[in-house]
């Protein structure tokens, strides 16, 4: 009996990391190592990578706006990053992403308390301040956009690439 | 004495072994279960003490002993040292119940020390789940040892943040902070409405009460802390991140007539930053005994990117073009300038990609030169902002960071 309670004990334990992982997919921890997993991963793919924050004014503005771009153009990677400084919070960060539509985006969220070291990794002058987007195109290039980004120079961008891709 | 037998020896032995055991399991998976959770955080722990601490104010009062506020657990707590630092005595909270205190970059909880040993203590709060914030204001009259019920300190329900105390002369206090009131009011008659107002208030009763608020500027910047000083008795002089035409959000200045006026906005520098974005990143300024003013600040600009500082002689009526401040490659952050009784300091950050180091550099002819800059502290986690702080003896550094704690730190001249 007792062998069971700790064989079942065994189990749980074993299993809770992956019960973890599972809830937490939608908001994936950006940590250490985090930026070019993501660059690796969308290599050779027009991307959209939006930093923003729960608390950030001019972020609630733009978010539905980047929500129904990514809508109307199904063929973009758009990569969200709350970039809030501390303590960030998943609950109202993915509330937030979701009433904007991005829910079913790549949604990343910072998850180490040193957020310098994060920032330094994305980009060494980047002190923090949000909106902020990063378009990388298909060769790699990036394009910084420093606060709030005019939705029409996104298309703009948007439509450069698809040229590019014929 | 006691004596004690083999037996007695080698159960208590196995006692021990079996507790460390004991202890050693239980702290791995406390350890395993705390990391992720300290490692997201910034904070070292999630007590109220100071150790845990994630901002930290300090304030000398005239005795010389030294006061901090801070912010950990989720409370504001208040201890004191008369020892420059090395020991404080049993803190005393200043918050109760569950609060979601304001945890934006620049906030911090702001302390007065008066010369009759009043403290008056201010900081903000979320006080909803749209993140809109709340000043509140409390005052001790028994010297630190317990603190009357924090009061929001307009009665206005519009969100506030980013509040500076500061002491006048006559031992009133003088608050300002950043005010959205405005906003709802401009919107509902189709204004377009940027950002939020520079509001005010003093206290006559050590920050018990205040005066009704007033408008100081309106469309400042809404998420960048304000940097106050007197330029005499009741003459405040509040410096902060303005929203200039087009969006610009350059750094302004306002020396007030008196406490209830207030003066004109004058421009520090055109540094040309449009931006529609928080840069949580405020100003910080100082006024030496002879009125020069110091200001030091962080832009983005078209014409000029990183930290700089200038100085005025004229009330703010012209500054002195932007001395650039810290290696542009290290991505200087958060300076803060203190015109102290052996001379002007500003202190800042430097990253390099591992770790935080806080430089230093000196001025004694009121700004007009400074001496080359020193590293003075250094940590390899996250940290508070570098602060500085003086007794009227010396200006030290006082610095918050996760993996040491806090620390104050005299700063040499030769720095």
């Amino acid at each position: 009996m007792r062998r069971r309670v700790l064989a079942a004990i065994c189990f749980v334990a074993l299993l809770a990391p992956a019960l973890g992982a599972a809830t937490s997919s939608q908001l994936k921890p950006f940590g250490r190592g985090s930026w070019q997993e993501i660059l690796r991963a969308h290599a050779g793919r027009p991307t959209i990578v939006h930093f923003w924050g729960v608390t950030c004014g001019p972020c609630k503005v733009e978010l539905p706006l980047l929500g129904q771009f990514m809508k109307e153009h199904g063929a973009i990677d758009v990569v969200t990053i709350s970039a809030d400084l501390v303590p960030n919070l998943p609950a109202a960060a993915r509330s937030m992403l979701e009433k904007a539509g991005l829910g079913s985006a790549e949604n990343w969220i910072f998850d180490d308390g040193f957020v310098e070291r994060l920032r330094f990794e994305i980009d060494p002058a980047w002190q923090g301040e949000i909106p902020r987007t990063i378009l990388i195109s298909r060769s790699g290039d990036t394009t910084t956009i420093e606060g709030s980004a005019e939705m029409a120079d996104i298309q703009k961008w948007f439509e450069q690439q698809h040229a590019a891709a014929r | 004495m006691i004596e004690m037998t083999n037996r007695g020896r080698k159960a208590m032995l196995r006692t021990g072994l079996l507790a460390t055991l004991a202890f050693a399991l239980w702290h791995t998976a406390a350890h395993a279960q705390m990391s992720h959770h300290q490692h997201a955080s910034e904070a070292a722990c999630e007590d109220v003490v100071l150790r845990c601490a994630s901002k930290v104010t300090p304030a000398f009062a005239p005795d010389g002993t030294l006061w901090l506020a801070w912010m950990a657990g989720g409370q504001v707590s208040v201890a004191r040292s008369n020892d420059a630092g090395r020991s404080f005595s049993t803190p005393v909270q200043v918050t109760k119940g569950k609060l979601n205190l304001d945890w934006g970059p620049d906030a911090r909880p702001q302390i007065v020390v008066e010369k009759n040993g009043g403290i008056a203590l201010a900081f903000s709060l979320f006080r909803d789940k749209a993140f809109n914030g709340q000043v509140l204001a409390t005052k001790s009259a028994d010297g630190g040892k317990s603190f009357a019920e924090p009061k929001p300190i307009t009665s206005n329900n519009e969100s506030q943040r980013f509040v500076a105390l500061g002491l006048d002369a006559d031992g009133s206090v003088f608050a300002a902070w950043i005010d959205k009131r405005n906003r709802v009011p401009a919107q509902q008659s189709g204004r377009k409405y940027e950002g939020a107002g520079l509001f005010f208030a003093s206290s006559k009763d050590g920050s018990a009460t205040y005066t009704e608020a007033q408008l100081a500027s309106d469309n400042t910047c809404e998420c960048c802390r304000l940097g106050l000083a007197f330029a005499g008795p009741g003459r405040p002089v509040v410096v902060f991140r303005n929203i200039f035409e087009g969006g610009v959000r350059d750094h302004a200045i306002m020396t007030f007539g008196d406490p209830q006026t207030p003066g004109e906005v004058r421009r520090v520098s055109k540094d040309d930053w449009q931006i529609a974005a928080c840069p949580h990143h405020g100003p910080s300024l100082s006024i030496s005994a002879v009125g020069a003013y110091h200001v030091t600040w962080y832009t983005n600009g078209k014409a000029r990117k990183g930290l700089f500082y200038a100085r005025s002689q004229d009330e703010g009526r012209t500054f002195s073009e932007p001395l650039p401040v810290g290696r542009a490659d290290r991505n200087p952050t958060r300076p803060y300038v203190l015109a102290g009784p052996r001379g002007t300091t500003m202190v800042w950050k430097e990253f390099d990609g591992e770790k935080t180091t806080v430089n230093a550099m000196t001025s004694h002819d009121d700004g007009k030169s400074w001496s080359k800059p020193v590293a003075i502290a250094t940590t390899a986690d996250t940290s508070d902002h570098p602060l500085l702080v003086t007794d009227g003896q010396k200006t030290f550094l006082s610095w918050m960071t996760k993996a040491e704690g806090y620390r104050l730190l005299p700063i040499g001249d030769e720095s």
